[in-house]
């Protein structure tokens, strides 16, 4: 089983690096691949790079030390707890389907199908454990390299094996309810135990570490350090630090002499993810398999695959009416789409995110003005990545072109509808956000603007919003349109040199692209402004009339682009998307 | 119904399909068939506007496929063999957003029945990837039809049907035919062709074998008298493909 393993990761590998390479004719290949190497070297191996003091110089020694202990161990509870909060019940074996076809008619027990799978993971975690620590050396390339890619695998693989311990538990309790308690029960019983004695060690440490920050940050950082070595949180944090203990070793010596402990971590969650699957049964392989398959599915560009699960009648935000343009109903399927993969521990995330963003902006302000601050923080999150991440658009519906051929719409109203759905949706978002920053800073008492100044900002704001997210998204879809063997088109990410090559011209495309459009509006948004201000207007309010008439020459601009997008569709052939 | 005039296709130096002409009168089931790799695919995407012709015209039900698209398309269906659908709509949804797509009058009034009718009514609120392909294959077909086309064209209508699927899928065919649709039916299966196909058009390396009903071949070629049509195939495609 072992040989079968090993010989599919090289032949696997060896045909995908072949297959790279061969590639690498191809003009867009090439060029994504040079740029990405210069974008890599310069990351990496830049003249001076390795000079380049590191923020723990310039810290006094002990601190520096202690800081970096904390910031490992810190950083590794943060993506365990993401795990448990954030992960699916979906375990990372998740088989491909040439796996699940060639494995579980096989004639081998479960343990050895979870084991294959395991085996067969190993590879991409080692490689992505080398990149991380020739990208973290900063050019600092020495003979410890091989020493940290090998503590930073065993870093990896634990993260894997809790991860799927994780996943494994939540299935278990999810489909065999108190049945999964019962069989659940002594895991069940450490992660309490856990997460009390995280509590009562922070609890019994945390008034010590403030106050030894009050007094000092080397204080603060020694006590720190002891706190996490000491009592309760000393136990429960005991495997982080021995994870850790490999990877910030300064020498062979200590490298080997963290090794065991380090090992002892990994080989417990060995030993926990074995004994759940194989416990967990039949429900673990079959639904490996349906998890192949949806994914599958996904690959095949039949849109995201993770919202069809079997969680219930998916719900309806907006019903589709019976009549009207044809068109709407693009744009009607596109937001069904998009609010049904947003799910509730999105907004925990983005909740959390901007909870940490508001209080580090808005402590010493009032509840208004925090409020304030988070949607406005909201705001300007969901217009600076929404266009990028809100892929329901011909991003993701170019792999179904075949079909967006066969309708009886014009190619204009095709891209029309495309990009207006996660316009209309993202704008929505942030004019939400604009609106209750406005309503919370009426029950502010801070030294802001007038009301007749705040509304002139409310008014600008809200004008500029919708055609700025429709030029950026427009200019999203231009590119797979103009370019569509350059762009990732569906749910996958191409990897590589060249992927990041690609993606870094793309981005710089899209900047000028934005640029140029932009450029106009700004102009003759300019030149109202001087007129009204030559008038009389204030200074707010003559901001309002450029931000209008801005708004209305982009809004011309995109409509004008759209006419012109919408040839180039009817021209596209699915041949050109390869 | 379907005409075609001198419809070339080509991808790069490669033909995949050769100067064909041929047209499908209403009422008509024509069976286009052809060893693999024929151009029989390319012909049928050609036909319904996801690729372009190099040369030549394709009109549906007397529109212009290439200066008036947007009336043709509303006149024909296309089910190809792969069921393609959005994951994140229901199998109602797909139905209302196709009709809202063709304007289709009183869909409220045409779903119920609709679905009960395909046997997808306890799931008309389930999402693709939980439906087994046949029913997948039942919703596209539905789609299809909901607008009453004019012209219909098939690609392996039959891949995934269970038996009764398949054959309430032959009689929809020749029903839609009766009703007047023109009718292009793209498949391997030379027995359904032979069945329910009032004509057939055989291609081999995207140029056009012979077109006819079964007769009408045979009447071109007596040393074939008697044959059925999978021998005529393999006589006049000289057995190359594995059909």
């Amino acid at each position: 089983m072992i040989d079968a393993a090993l010989y599919l990761s090289r032949r696997s590998f060896a045909n995908a690096l072949r297959r790279r390479l061969q590639r690498l004719r191809q003009p867009k290949y090439l060029i994504g691949f040079c740029v990405g190497l210069l974008y890599f070297y310069w990351v990496i191996a830049r003249p001076g790079g390795a000079a380049r003091p590191s923020i723990g110089a310039a810290l006094p020694g002990g601190m520096a030390a202690a800081l970096g202990e904390v910031a490992a161990v810190g950083g590794l509870a943060v993506v365990l707890l993401a795990t448990w909060v954030f992960g699916s019940a979906e375990t990372p074996f998740t088989f491909q389907l040439a796996e699940t076809d060639f494995l579980f008619p096989a004639p081998l027990t479960r343990r050895q199908v979870i084991q294959f799978r395991l085996l067969r993971t190993q590879v991409p975690l080692l490689i992505s454990a080398a990149f991380s620590v020739v990208i973290f050396s900063r050019g600092h390339l020495d003979a410890r390299l091989p020493l940290k890619i090998v503590a930073l695998w065993i870093v990896y693989l634990t993260l894997q094996l809790h991860s799927a311990g994780a996943a494994l538990l939540r299935g278990s309790l999810s489909q065999q309810g108190v049945t999964g308690v019962r069989r659940r029960f002594v895991t069940l019983g450490v992660v309490a135990a856990l997460v009390t004695g995280l509590w009562l060690g922070l609890r019994a440490s945390l008034p010590a570490v403030v106050a030894a920050w009050a007094e000092s940050a080397g204080a603060g950082a020694a006590e720190l350090a002891r706190a996490l070595h000491h009592g309760a949180l000393g136990v429960v944090l005991w495997p982080l630090f021995a994870l850790k203990g490999p990877l910030l070793a300064a020498n062979v010596t200590q490298f080997l002499a963290a090794l065991p402990a380090a090992l002892l971590v990994a080989g417990a969650h060995y030993v926990w993810v074995m004994r759940s699957t194989l416990a967990f049964e039949e429900a673990a392989v079959e639904h490996a398999g349906k998890v192949a398959r949806r994914l599958e599915a996904r690959r095949r560009g039949r849109g995201d695959a993770s919202v069809g699960g079997s969680r219930g009648a998916p719900r309806t935000f907006v019903r589709l009416a019976a009549s009207g343009r044809p068109a709407a109903a693009i744009v009607w399927k596109n937001m069904t789409g998009a609010l049904r993969e947003f799910r509730l521990r999105t907004v925990l995330l983005l909740v959390i995110v901007i909870v940490a963003m508001g209080s580090a902006l808005g402590s010493q302000g009032s509840a208004a003005e925090l409020v304030a601050v988070l949607a406005l923080s909201l705001s300007g999150l969901a217009l600076l990545f929404g266009p990028l991440t809100l892929r329901y658009d011909l991003r993701r519906d170019l792999e179904l072109l075949d079909m967006l051929k066969t309708y009886p719409l014009r190619g204009r109203e095709l891209v029309a509808a495309e990009v207006l759905a996660p316009a209309l949706l993202l704008s929505a978002v942030v004019g939400l956000g604009i609106g209750l920053a406005f309503i919370a800073s009426l029950a502010s008492d801070a030294p802001l603007p007038g009301l007749g100044d705040r509304v002139a900002l409310l008014v600008a704001a809200l004008a500029l919003v919708p055609p700025v997210l429709t030029v950026l998204l427009l200019v999203q879809n231009a590119a797979v349109l103009l370019f569509p063997a350059w762009i990732a088109i569906g749910p996958d990410r191409p990897t590589g040199f060249e992927a990041t090559g690609q993606r870094i011209l793309n981005f710089v495309g899209g900047a000028l692209a934005l640029l140029i459009a932009v450029l106009p509006a700004g102009l003759v948004g300019g030149l109202a402004a001087i007129l009204v201000r030559a008038a009389g207007a204030d200074r707010l309010w003559t901001g309002a009339i450029w931000a209008v008439v801005a708004a209305i020459v982009l809004s011309a601009e995109t409509y004008v682009g759209m006419l012109l997008l919408g040839p180039v569709l009817e021209r596209l052939e699915p041949a050109g998307l390869r | 119904m379907i005409q075609v005039d001198n419809l070339t296709k080509l991808y790069g130096e490669l033909v995949a399909v050769d100067d064909l002409s041929f047209t499908v009168a209403p009422g008509e089931v024509l069976g286009l068939v052809g060893p693999n790799g024929a151009g029989k695919t390319t012909t049928l995407r050609s036909l319904v506007g996801i690729v372009r012709p190099t040369r030549g015209t394709v009109k549906i039900g007397g529109h212009d496929l290439e200066r008036d698209a947007v009336a043709a398309k509303r006149q024909l269906a296309f089910m190809p063999d792969e069921p393609h659908l959005f994951d994140y709509l229901t199998v109602e949804e797909h139905l209302r957003f196709t009709a809202r797509l063709y304007s289709v009058p009183d869909v409220e009034r045409r779903l119920p029945a609709l679905l009960q009718e395909l046997e997808l009514s306890d799931k008309a609120r389930v999402l693709p990837p939980e439906l087994s392909r046949g029913m997948r294959q039942k919703l596209v077909i539905a789609c299809g039809l909901l607008h009453d086309p004019t012209v219909l064209l098939f690609d392996e209508p039959l891949t995934g049907l269970d038996p009764a699927g398949i054959r309430r899928m032959k009689q929809t065919i020749v029903e839609r035919a009766r009703q007047g649709a023109a009718v292009l039916l793209s498949s391997h299966l030379l027995h359904l062709v032979e069945e329910i196909c009032t004509r057939v058009l055989i291609l081999q390396r995207g140029r056009m074998v012979t077109i006819g009903t079964l007769a009408e071949i045979l009447a071109r070629r007596p040393d074939l008298a008697g044959k059925s049509l999978e021998d005529v195939f393999l006589a006049l495609t000289g057995g190359a493909g594995d059909t």
